[in-house]
């Protein structure tokens, strides 16, 4: 008798089990997503670099908006054949990112001459000028501006009484202050939520500036590399 | 006596099929509707089947959505395949999007649509009386409706924005010809439900949802 009753009980429960498997049906799906943004930092070109103050030389590779950066500047005459008070070459920079960035530069100044009156990196002066954020899909924000402006000016610089040298004084205000990677400016992030063809962004001008000087006769070469990073 | 139980087992026997008969009479089924596709990824995925008798299972990974992502846009076609011997509707609820950053991914950065209904393995039930209604305002292919606006930001007529709570995304007449017990390789329907993503300048993270599809009875409409 008890033995019927389990058959009979595993029987239905068989039967149960098969009509569920036979309908194999159901009524709800299911759809999974996910998305992954990294941090992302960019540098270009903010549009034409300005020089001014030069005797001879010339722009010799343009700044282009929003495209790569990679300018190429001759100073021309930096002896005292040039009356000018500065030779002064302002290189747009425009930066982009969805978190906080730093943008760091180091640079390189080799010259053909042999004596301390030749151009070293401290008579090549530096400076970020006002950094701007405009236009739609900008993130407004405070940035620290780690160089002291624009190096002509008054403040930033001045004759040594002891030398007679022109010299760029204020703080990172002349390329001997960026001989290994050091931060020029640094914020929070640029851009809002908006896509990559948008082509707002952070600009600010990179000011160069040499005092025409009884400097050793001879060229020289200074070399720039901008780097920006989402630490 | 032992008839009296074979008698019992019997009778155990006709219920459940009479039951059963009873479940398949108002069968309402969703299941793969074919392989998934994406494109325009950097690093992303989709799984699920290719097999339109196998459960709506679906992963996606969309991958990188960050401005290192060049394509102008990523674009998931999900193929989802519905049965029914009864007027249906099918709605959809999303969770596990709740970026309290707004510069970060929102529901609304994900554009959702439905096109291309069509006939599972070329067989259906064809209704004249009626027809298979995607509701506003889904029907749309968002990844050739994308928009700038205002605020600079992408938007698309429809997204995951649009789904609150379970919102109902399209409904019809009888679906199925046969009243089958069993999923078919055809003799149903078929949608595309197409998910978008442009990359952007959004803040950086993972993100993720969660969408359950669900057929159920619907508007008691003629076929």
């Amino acid at each position: 008798m008890p033995r019927l009753i389990i058959r009979s009980f595993l029987l239905t429960t068989l039967l149960v089990v098969c009509a569920v498997c036979c309908f194999g049906q159901s009524t709800t799906g299911t759809v999974t997503m996910s998305a992954t943004v990294s941090k992302f930092v960019e540098i270009n070109s903010g549009g034409a670099v300005t020089l001014t103050g030069n005797s001879g030389g010339g722009v010799t590779t343009d700044g282009v908006a929003n495209s790569p950066l990679a300018v190429s500047i001759n100073l021309g005459e930096l002896g005292p054949s040039n009356v000018n008070s500065f030779v002064t070459a302002q290189v747009p920079l425009k930066l982009r990112s969805n978190a906080a960035y730093v943008l760091s530069m180091a640079a390189t100044v080799t010259s053909s001459g042999a004596s301390s009156s030749r151009i070293v990196a401290s008579d090549v002066g530096f400076g970020l000028g006002t950094v701007s954020r405009t236009g739609l899909g900008v993130n407004a924000g405070s940035d620290t501006n780690a160089t002291s402006g624009d190096p002509t000016l008054a403040a930033n610089g001045s004759v040594n009484g002891t030398t007679g040298r022109y010299e760029f004084t204020a703080v990172r205000s002349n390329l001997s202050a960026f001989s290994s990677a050091t931060t020029a400016l640094s914020g929070p992030i640029i851009m809002n939520a908006v896509p990559r063809s948008n082509s707002n962004g952070l600009t600010v001008p990179a000011i160069f500036a040499v005092k025409p000087q009884f400097f050793e006769n001879g060229t020289t070469t200074i070399s720039v590399t901008f780097t920006v990073t989402a630490p | 006596m032992r008839l009296r139980h074979f008698t019992f087992s019997l009778l155990a026997a006709l219920i459940l099929l009479a039951f059963a008969q009873t479940i398949s009479a108002q069968a309402l089924d969703i299941s793969s509707g074919g392989l998934p596709t994406i494109t325009g990824t950097v690093g992303g995925s989709v799984t699920g089947s290719a097999l339109v008798t196998d459960d709506l299972i679906v992963t996606i990974n969309f991958g990188e959505v960050s401005p290192a992502n060049t394509n102008s846009i990523v674009k998931v076609v999900v193929p989802i395949a519905l049965r029914s011997n009864q007027p249906y509707q099918v709605s959809v609820s999303v969770s596990g999007l709740n970026n309290g950053n707004v510069q970060a991914l929102q529901a609304s950065d994900i554009g959702f649509g439905l096109q291309n209904i069509r006939k599972l393995g070329g067989a259906g039930q064809d209704c004249t009386q009626s027809t298979h209604v995607i509701r506003s305002p889904f029907a749309n292919d968002p990844s050739l409706n994308a928009t700038i606006g205002g605020s600079g930001r992408v938007t698309y007529p429809s997204s995951l924005g649009n789904l609150s709570g379970s919102t109902i995304i399209l409904s019809g007449p009888v679906l199925s010809k046969n009243n089958s017990i069993k999923r078919q390789q055809s003799d149903g329907y078929v949608f595309d439900a197409i998910f978008t993503l442009t990359p952007q300048f959004f803040a950086s993270g993972i993100s993720s949802a969660t969408l359950i599809f669900t057929i159920a009875p619907g508007p008691n409409v003629p076929c």
